[in-house]
């Protein structure tokens, strides 16, 4: 009978904790001899091959090429070279138990049985306590004047002597303390100040630049903020919570009790954080302003409709549209970075794709050198990346300009928050019949809502209302496109 | 922003430092990475993977295999910097820094005060420490509070890529030694890193995540740790305050206090035996300057007075978890 052995994630160097299995260098039941490679492995440093250490044979591999399994895992089962039944393998995995060889990155422990919380019983009037006691004086003193009965605690002095604090904490009644709660996260600035210092001024939206730092090296701290706070103002002196909110910051509210049926609180994941952050600072440091335009879609439907086979969406012609606009109006084709505007050359769109995580913005890059069917087709394998959170990061890092279509939903209109550092964002709700002048006659026929979000601090007016002059213009002669 | 590991944003500024500052130089054990083997002298890499590709392109007049003695690691890099080098002397475990304490102590942290400013020493020495990858008791201690305890050395202790990259920038530009600790079970930990050039200021702290219940106060690993505790609270309405130190010395004293002043309540964490810690260390200074503010007696999260063991589960026992730090604060809130 063949002697068979499980065949786990080798452990290399301290730090491995897990391997990828790139593939397999020899199939199941085919015999190898010493020191033929069987398979490679890729850790976050290297890719290394496993050789045999003897000869022998898989007779069942289990681990998938291309997944990650930690190290002790059981990828196949090893024999010294005969074959084994399905019932003796199967006897082999069954029985398997991993080494834990790696180390927890995390610091998680099993968790431990709560401890018994002492309970202090009604004291009887009269208690004795032992000469030999370890408890200090005044802590005797002060239990035997409540008539506290200290055999019951456990002191957090050395050896566990009582103290006064011990004996002062076990007469203080349980109260509940009252809770502030989550605090909303403070936006970033360059300022330097200290933490204390930039959340009263983001609660009172008082802009740090402005005021003179009185710490170390010219720090901001908190009694700057606080003198430059308006005197109409509320002042939280110790007490950074505001009673009524402050504008442009909403009031941070204790969330309830969780009893059951109310409130479900869910922690925000660190993308949706992220989301929370970069909006919230976009709205609030960029002068938006919007530049607003019907366009008939009908002749663009007639020609998205006469496409045979694989038919790009109307999302796919919109990338097209704009690539094409961004580059009539360069000035929209832009990024906004402090003093620097970052004109681009070519057209490299965000489009905001909606995943089960959050939102996600992968980029068309060179969309303007790209056609319809080729937009289309880099579209699908984004959005598929996408939701899958398997996008690399430079696939939606950067981007000149960005694109949100609420249009699936029967959005008639809305106005998107701009992705800093770009510059502009198109958002563009559903066709839908409208009355529109053909000419002299009323046609009803499919009309897009399109509304550009600007940033004032690099364009102009007379640009956005340009771009979207350029782009009505493609879009309602879609032979163009 | 690039997403990177801890290791990568070190790496990644070794190279564009020393690209744009001929003077920086690094050295330590096995930094080359195979001097001597068949494979050439980088077919293996450093131990940690922090200085790949470096010997390559910056040669070995500036990338520097050493004997294995941190006393000549140390006091090379010492009279390096004191000729107008910017040595990186890196100690492949942090544990054998008393090989080389009177190097640090008595000459680097000294030569400054003692020639009356008119030299300067601007010797990074990085530490790798910690515990958590089952290393045993002479290879994963923490010993930051000891050098921090020590006038005239910068003590850093970054907990994310991003501070890698900013506080490592920060020391290479300075012309203080800086006593730069990377822990060894966070290499892997990934995050964004700014674009370009990113410095980080010494002495600033980083407010990790905000509330208005209890301060938490922590440095390196611990920073994850508290973060994962903070989450877990802010589930039940519990906000916490979570500050990372970034350094230890110089302190952010103010964000410590103020923090303190708001929430009337303290926890440390701190990876290393309690007494004369860096824990120790920060409720000393809440009880004398913020004693009116505490509404409870603060709660230091340490390991026990004790050698780190080498059994897998002694250790996971010994560091301080986000389980004891998540009931340390309902500890507080309860007092």
């Amino acid at each position: 009978m063949a002697k068979l052995k499980p065949f786990t994630m080798p452990k290399w160097g301290i730090e491995m904790s897990e391997g990828t299995l790139a593939e397999w260098q020899v199939a199941e039941n085919q015999p190898f001899a010493k020191g033929t490679v069987l398979t490679l492995i890729e850790t976050d440093k290297i890719t290394n091959e496993v050789e045999a250490e003897a000869d022998g044979r898989f007779v069942r591999l289990i681990a998938e090429p291309g997944q990650t399994y930690p190290v002790g895992a059981l990828l196949a089962v090893l024999s010294d070279g005969g074959e084994a039944t399905a019932a003796e393998i199967d006897a082999v995995v069954a029985s398997f138990k991993a080494v834990d060889a790696g180390f927890a990155p995390d610091g998680d422990e099993a968790p431990a049985p709560a401890a018994a919380v002492p309970v202090v019983e009604a004291a009887p009037a009269q208690i004795a306590i032992p000469d030999g006691m370890a408890i200090s004086p005044v802590a005797r003193e002060k239990a035997l004047a409540a008539g506290l009965d200290v055999a019951a605690l456990s002191g957090s002095g050395r050896g566990g002597r009582i103290t006064a604090q011990d004996v002062d904490e076990a007469l203080r009644p349980a109260a509940a303390p009252s809770l502030v709660g989550v605090l909303p996260p403070t936006p970033a600035s360059p300022v330097f100040a200290t933490p204390m210092a930039r959340r009263i001024a983001a609660i009172h939206a008082v802009d740090l630049a402005t005021v003179a730092g009185s710490g170390p090296r010219g720090r901001v701290r908190k009694a700057d903020v606080l003198a430059a706070v308006p005197a109409s103002a509320p002042a939280p002196v110790a007490q950074p919570v505001p009673a009524a909110p402050a504008p442009a910051v909403s009031a941070p509210v204790a969330p309830p009790p969780a009893t059951p049926g109310s409130v479900d609180v869910l922690p925000m994941t660190s993308m949706r954080r992220t989301i929370a952050r970069r909006l919230t600072e976009a709205k609030q440091q960029i002068p938006h302003f919007y530049v607003r335009r019907r366009v008939r879609a009908d002749r663009l439907l007639a020609l998205r409709a006469a496409v045979q086979g694989q038919r790009p969406s109307v999302n796919d012609y919109l990338i097209r549209a704009c690539a094409l606009a961004l580059m009539e109006v360069p000035q929209v084709n832009i990024q906004v970075h402090g003093q620097d505007i970052h004109r681009f050359g070519s057209a490299d769109i965000a489009v905001a794709v909606a995943t089960e995580r959050g939102l996600v913005t992968p980029i068309v890059q060179g969309a303007d050198e790209l056609s319809v069917a080729q937009i289309s087709e880099r579209m699908a394998g984004l959005a598929q990346r996408a939701r899958s959170g398997k996008l690399k990061a430079e696939e939606f890092s950067g981007g000149s300009f960005s694109l949100s279509n609420l249009g699936g939903f029967g959005v008639e209109q809305f106005d998107a928050i701009i992705n800093p550092p770009q510059g502009a964002i198109l958002a563009v709700g559903t066709a839908r019949p409208e009355p529109i002048d053909d000419d002299g006659a009323i046609r009803i026929v499919p009309v897009l809502h399109l509304s550009l979000s600007c940033d004032h601090r690099a364009i102009d007016g007379a640009d956005g209302g340009r771009f979207m002059a350029a782009l009505a213009h493609l879009i309602e002669n879609p032979a163009l496109l | 922003m690039a997403i990177m590991t801890i290791r990568d944003a070190i790496l990644q500024t070794l190279h564009a430092e020393m690209e744009r500052d001929p003077n920086i130089m690094l050295l330590g054990e096995d930094v080359v990475g195979g001097n001597g083997t068949a494979g050439g002298p980088e077919a293996i890499g450093g131990i940690w993977g922090t200085s790949g590709g470096l010997y390559a392109k910056f040669g070995p007049d500036r990338v520097i295999d050493t004997p294995i003695s941190e006393s000549a690691i140390v006091g090379a890099a010492a009279g390096a910097a004191l000729a107008g080098k910017r040595p990186v002397a890196e100690l492949m475990f942090a544990d054998f820094v008393g090989v080389s304490l009177d190097q640090i102590w008595n000459q680097i942290a000294k030569f400054r005060y003692m020639f009356g400013g008119k030299t300067k020493c601007p010797a990074v020495i990085r530490l790798i420490y910690g515990a958590g990858m089952n290393t045993a008791a002479q290879h994963s201690q923490s010993v930051y509070a000891m050098l921090t305890a020590m006038p005239g050395l910068k003590v850093v202790l970054p907990a994310t890529p991003a501070d890698a990259k900013g506080l490592l920038t920060e020391a290479l530009r300075g012309d203080d030694p800086v006593m730069f600790f990377e822990h060894k079970a966070m290499y892997g930990v990934k995050g964004e890193v700014p674009e370009g050039d990113h410095r980080q200021r010494f002495g600033e702290a980083r407010m990790v995540r905000e509330g208005g219940d209890v301060t938490i106060v922590a440095c390196g690993r611990m920073v994850n740790f508290s973060e994962k505790a903070a989450d877990k609270l802010a589930a039940d309405g519990i906000g916490c305050d979570l500050i990372d130190l970034r350094t230890t010395s110089p302190l952010d004293e103010e964000a410590i206090l103020d923090s303190v002043e708001a929430t009337g309540r303290l926890v440390v964490v701190d990876e290393s035996p309690p007494r004369c810690s860096l824990a120790a260390d920060i409720c000393a200074l809440v009880a004398t300057k913020g004693f009116t503010s505490l509404k409870a007696p603060p709660e230091l999260i340490t390991g026990p007075h004790s050698p780190i063991p080498f059994a897998r589960e002694l250790e996971r026992a010994w560091v301080p978890s986000p389980q004891k730090i998540e009931a340390a604060v309902r500890r507080v809130l309860a007092r």
